[in-house]
């Protein structure tokens, strides 16, 4: 059976687009209220001029007023100056839940899907791009519902009505007045396009002066051990000049671009005086007209402003719903068969299954051209402790991926139980066969958590032994709080060996009945080595276990040895046999006892990692140029 | 903040922490009176528009000629560019002065950083430093220009324009009109700090997020391996829960601001327009000003928004500036003594009965160390980790203060050699770490010199037999490594910095602080073969746990807890049957046994 190719280049029958318009979809009621108190909110805006308008004509200017007018007319103004907050807090409460509920889903979606894509995914995109996608990329599209929607829909409808309104009162001293609009229109983009380039020089040379801090407070041991403090001081004074003219700049177009309005402002006004007097003095327009007309102009200047700040929200939404849109419609259920077996739980839980894992035959490559895997048959019966050798890039981790169902091959099959792993659920696969990884990762949050991995059904009593079957419980008694200190993932709170019990208990705890160990490759202080040898006896007791060998020690009692090069499986037995052979193994085995001084226990060069026994475990400050950033060990 | 330096922020009290504003204010009284005067001025402009706008109501009603008329609109227009050009200039000036602050200050800052020890690196993380230079030092910045700014215009404003109602309009009508205004800055001055600290509390959910995403994707092949999806994506939720609540709280603060603010000033409005009216229709005041002072009240909304978000804008700058201060309080704990050398002839090195002890640990790193090293010897240093090696060649460079008297160098005790002198001319140190920079693999290489001479470059590569692989690189030497550069190996690092160390050609002694421990066996071989050859009348000085390193040396030094245990030629020690030789013993080929 060939299984479906999976490439995210697949066509799939929904564009990026259409998936995430779909979110708007069950909220289209409440955005329609929303316009709705948009309007209410700018007619309480254009109405308010037209309010002193009356006044003036009809009260102030009269030889007989009346003060009750006045009265009525200060009620409405006070009516309007009620419902005109109320609006807009209304129209900006719901807009704002809309839109997080929105991105609250979207960022959900987005989670899970990436959570379920296949490995292979994660080969071909960068952590650091997927983390953009779901902090930053969310982020935009959510600014296209709380500023462009708010911006076009409330401050465009502003403009509308305003127009609206001049027009009403007198048609040819609003046409005189739209004059304005193109003016302040094409002084806004003009300046926006400076003031977002200004901003750019600006950002990118302050990035450029915190690297320059950052890389010399890394390193400032060395530059101090050189005396270089004066060459250093002048790199710095250079970036810090640059990021300081940039910045000025950055300053003097945004006060040019407000002191231009603010200029454009008062011309429009006096525009107004000079179009609207002639007539007025020949009482074709009464004065309240005119008044109203003064206040109407200055309500261009800042909708308009704000609408061409829009421009690049929209853009940077645009092309941030595209790429979480490209994320959503990659297919993530390639790897769930049609028709899968069912796998019985007992009732703790735990898979039922005896843990017998055949290779037939295996073959793989990420392109039909280079094969990682060749021909790779092994039949491990169930509860057998097995290990695998061979240098780096001979096919160990590979396999790793083929059993675990990370990739699916490309020749033969896997199978466990009798079963091709191809017909297993993901779930269920996972619950059977489980890995440790070299580079055991943390997690924030207690050490009780790391272990049971946050599981809310795995019991205190749970981690607790399994911390001690594990041989970690002396260790994690140690530390501050015990089982509730706090971890990170950066943090180098616990030693190499540290980590490697805690990835043994967390491997305990879930009950996996296949066990694939990556042996971590550093090497590991002597107490700690004796004690994780001691915890892998322990833990492989019961279960299939399969280790990635990179320590003599951990093989030696194997049950059966697969020595790996080129992709294929070159010798196996136990080690009395294989050294008795003086094969590949043997050579091997010589080969890193004759060259290295100090480091009995590890084979040459394998990883390309340095053997240094004298040195302590804990991972020593690392003399990263960024070391807020990094992830792993330098 | 870490917990090492709350005791330091403590001590900077609120009135200090202000100093280093004061003293920029000073320097530069004269430019802050001239551009407080200039916004003062574009103020007194500012509140003539709506005088003009008032004249001219009165004008149109009187039924001026239109000439007339048109002297009103060019007053308005010459009002309005004075007052446009003055405020701009005055803003821009105050504005550029706060930027020259800023980056004076930041200067200062690195400057300081640069004087203090390792120790204080050691406690402090980058990431924690860095937060100074990019998040407290502009925050200061904006208190000194943007909040002079809005000061000195809402102040001169605010005086401008009720000078202006009172006298040309009605003191009445300002009085009870104006009152409901007087709220705007109290409102401000209460919201504003919940405003801020919401939207503070914003950020933080969402880089809590970004966090959980960082590390639940790094971790993506445990998570498939132990089938806890669920898991993830219900702790996932929770955290974006955490950011949706938090974002409608800090709405609604948002948006309440928004909406009582525009209330506020609209029932001043309210008042104006009935009572105003009254006026104007008892003959009280004209027409015109009645059009003036609407004009005036819309004038003052912005002013006094502003005078109630000075004190908000203090208390962050506050906060920022006693970071800034405590950090700049900070003692650097080596130091040039005032009668330092500046020249030092010779380089015997002589250790008289030295013991030390790191400040905050209770056990000795050294005790009653005693030696001679004449010039021109090769130096092993062995031991375990911990047993005082790297302390010792440590205290040599000064990288922490030694006793007084007990260290040596060509007859001065180092504590009275210049810093420069030491580092830069007499002693060539390598640590353990490697750190490059980011520059090129020349750059980095020349890095000791202010004025790298490639033949020197070119020569030091050769010599850590670097040279092979600098042939490799795509721009030879000129490559950039590290970074955003070619990613070295730990061996090719530590050879890179051994060549930088050799560059420094001028340098008497020459030490290698467990510099090689990545370097294969071979190399390793070669570069101590290099070393015996460059030797002349240099001292180096090589700290190694394997035997190999050090064993041509003319004087191994065993140390252990402190001491030194033992000390003689390989040969010698072998001999004695101690700990030397158990340690060579263990490191010898085909024998198995425990390391260390």
């Amino acid at each position: 059976m060939m299984p479906k190719q999976a490439t995210s280049s697949t066509v799939t029958p929904t564009t990026p687009f259409v998936r995430l318009y779909s979110y708007t979809r069950a909220h289209r009621r409440t955005l329609l209220g929303v316009l709705g108190l948009m309007a209410l909110y700018n007619a309480t805006v254009v109405v308010r001029p037209y309010l002193i308008k009356v006044a003036i004509d009809q009260d102030l200017l009269r030889p007989h007023p009346h003060l009750s007018d006045l009265i009525e007319i200060g009620a409405i103004y006070l009516g309007a100056s009620i419902i005109g907050p109320l609006a807009n807090f209304g129209q900006n409460w719901f807009l704002q839940s809309v839109g997080q509920t929105i991105v609250r889903r979207i960022r959900l979606d987005l989670f899970a899907h990436l959570l379920n894509l296949p490995m292979r995914f994660f080969d071909e995109h960068s952590t650091g791009r997927l983390i953009t996608n779901v902090v930053n990329d969310t982020t935009r599209v959510s600014q296209f519902f709380t500023n462009f929607l708010l911006s076009v829909g409330r401050d465009g409808l502003t403009i509308v009505l305003v127009m609206g309104a001049m027009v009403v009162m007198d048609w040819r001293l609003a046409l005189v007045s739209f004059a304005v609009v193109p003016v302040v229109l094409g002084v806004a983009v003009l300046f926006r396009g400076q003031l977002r380039r200004s901003y750019e020089r600006t950002r990118s040379e302050l990035s450029r002066l915190i690297g320059n801090v950052a890389e010399n407070l890394s390193g400032m041991g060395v530059i101090q051990a050189f005396a270089q403090e004066p060459k250093q001081q002048a790199g710095f004074d250079s970036r810090n000049q640059a990021y300081l003219a940039a910045n000025v700049i950055q300053f003097r177009w945004a006060v040019l671009f407000n002191r231009s309005f603010d200029l454009l402002g008062n011309l429009a006004v006096a525009l107004m005086m000079w179009a609207g007097s002639g007539a007025v003095l020949d009482r074709t327009l009464p004065f309240g007209v005119l008044y109203a007309f003064i206040t109407y102009i200055q309500q261009f200047f800042r909708p308009i402003n704000t609408i061409t700040q829009q421009w690049n929200t929209l853009q940077s939404a645009l092309v941030s719903a595209n790429r979480i849109g490209q994320i959503l419609v990659t297919p993530s259920n390639m790897l769930e068969p049609a028709h899968p077996v069912e796998v019985s739980y007992d009732s703790k839980g735990h898979p039922i299954s005896s843990g017998q894992v055949v290779l037939e035959h295996v073959g793989f490559g990420y392109d039909p051209d280079t094969k990682i895997l060749r021909d790779v048959s092994m039949t491990i019966p169930a509860g057998a402790f097995v290990g695998v050798v061979g240098e780096t890039g001979a096919g160990k981790s590979t396999l790793i991926g083929m059993i675990a169902r990370f990739y699916d091959v490309t020749e033969g099959a896997v199978r466990i139980d009798g079963t091709d792993v191809r017909l297993y659920r993901q779930c269920d696969i996972h619950r059977i066969v489980t890995v440790v990884q070299q580079e055991v990762n943390l997690f924030t949050g207690t050490v009780a958590d790391n272990i049971r991995l946050f599981r809310q059904d795995i019991s205190w009593t749970q981690v607790k032994s399994a911390a001690q079957l594990a041989g970690a419980h002396g260790f994690i008694r140690r530390l501050p709080q015990g089982y509730r200190t706090r971890l990170s993932p950066h943090g180098s709170n616990l030693s190499l060996g540290q980590r490697q019990l805690l990835a043994f208990a967390r491997a305990i705890v879930l009950e996996a009945r296949v066990l694939i160990l990556d042996e971590a490759t550093a090497n590991l202080d002597s107490e700690t080595e004796q004690l994780v040898q001691a915890s892998l006896a322990q833990i492989s007791q019961g279960r299939t276990t399969i280790v990635i060998a990179h320590r003599l020690s951990t093989i030696r009692r194997a049950d059966c040895i697969y020595v790996m090069a080129e992709g294929r499986v070159v010798e196996s037995g136990s080690h009395d046999t294989l050294m008795a052979r003086h094969g590949t193994y043997a050579r091997l085995v010589q080969a890193h006892v004759g060259s290295h001084h100090g480091d009995f226990q590890h084979f040459p060069d394998w990883e390309n990692h340095s053997g240094n026994p004298l040195k302590e475990t804990p991972m020593p400050l690392s003399g990263h140029p960024h070391p807020w950033k990094t992830g792993g060990s330098a | 903040m870490s917990g090492a330096n709350i005791s330091g922020e403590r001590s900077v009290g609120w009135v200090r922490s202000w100093s280093l504003v004061w003293q920029f204010a000073r320097q530069h009284i004269g430019a802050y009176t001239f551009a407080g005067g200039v916004i003062a001025s574009a103020e007194i402009f500012q509140v003539q528009i709506p005088q003009v706008i008032g004249e001219f109501t009165n004008a149109l009603k009187r039924g001026d000629s239109v000439a007339m008329l048109s002297v009103d609109v060019f007053e308005l227009v010459g009002f309005a560019m004075l007052y446009v050009g003055l405020f701009g200039f005055g803003q821009f000036f105050i504005g550029r002065l706060g930027r020259l602050f800023e980056a004076d200050l930041r200067r200062q800052l690195y400057a300081h950083w640069q004087t203090l020890s390792p120790q204080f690196f050691q406690e402090r993380s980058v990431g924690d430093l860095l937060s100074h230079a990019i998040n407290d030092v502009p925050a200061v910045r904006e208190s000194l220009s943007g909040t002079t700014i809005q000061v000195v215009q809402s102040v001169f404003l605010i005086a401008a324009t009720l000078y202006m109602t009172l006298r040309h309009v009605s003191p009445r009508l300002t009085l009870v009109s104006l009152s409901p205004l007087l709220l705007i800055p109290v409102i401000v001055a209460v919201m504003s700090p919940l405003v801020r600290q919401r939207a503070q509390r914003v950020k933080e959910s969402l880089s809590d997020m970004s966090a959980f995403a960082e590390e639940s994707l790094g971790a993506v092949r445990l998570i498939k391996a132990t089938a806890n999806e669920p898991t993830m994506i219900r702790r996932f939720t929770q955290q974006v829960d955490v950011i949706v609540d938090r974002t409608m709280a800090a709405v609604q603060t948002n948006t309440l601001l928004q909406a009582i603010l525009p209330f506020v000033s609209n029932i001043s409005f309210v008042v104006a327009l009935v009572y105003g009216g009254w006026l104007v229709i008892t003959h009280v005041i004209s027409l015109g000003a009645f059009v003036a002072f609407t004009l005036y009240l819309r004038l003052l909304v912005n002013p006094l928004t502003q005078l109630g978000q000075v004190t908000n804008t203090l208390q962050t700058a506050s906060a920022s500036l006693i970071r800034i201060q405590s950090l700049l309080d900070t003692q650097p704990t080596v130091k040039d003594a005032p009668d330092a050398v500046g020249r030092v002839e010779g380089h015997t090195i002589s250790i008289r009965h030295l013991s030390f002890r790191y400040p905050d640990r209770k056990v000795n790193a050294l005790t009653d160390v005693s030696i001679e090293i004449p010039t021109g010897y090769l130096v092993g240093l062995v031991g375990r980790t911990g047993a005082g090696k790297s302390t010792l060649l440590r205290l040599l460079i000064r990288e922490f203060e030694p006793p007084r008297g007990k260290i040596w160098i060509g007859g001065h005790d180092v504590r009275q050699i210049a810093l420069p002198t030491l580092r830069g001319e007499l002693v060539s140190y390598i640590s353990q770490s490697s750190f490059l920079f980011s520059t090129t693999m020349g750059q980095n290489i020349g890095f000791p010199l202010v004025d790298p001479n490639p033949r020197v470059v070119e020569t030091a590569a050769k010599r850590a037999q670097l040279w092979d692989l600098a042939e490799q690189l795509p721009h030879h030497l000129d490559t950039v490594i590290g970074e955003r550069g070619v990613l070295l190996s730990g061996g090719q690092r530590q050879r890179t910095a051994l060549a930088r160390a050799l560059s420094q050609t001028r340098a008497r002694i020459l030490i290698l602080d467990d510099a090689m421990s990545a370097v294969d066996t071979e190399t390793e071989s070669a570069i101590v073969a290099m070393l015996e050859e460059l030797r002349g009348d240099r001292t180096i000085l090589v700290a190694s746990h394997r035997i190999a390193a050090v064993q041509t040396a003319d004087l191994i030094l065993v140390f252990d807890h402190g001491e030194i245990i033992e000390a003689g030629t390989h040969e010698s020690l072998l001999h004695e049957q101690g700990f030397y030789a158990r340690l060579a013993q263990i490191q010898s080929p085909c024998e198995e046994g425990l390391p260390l």
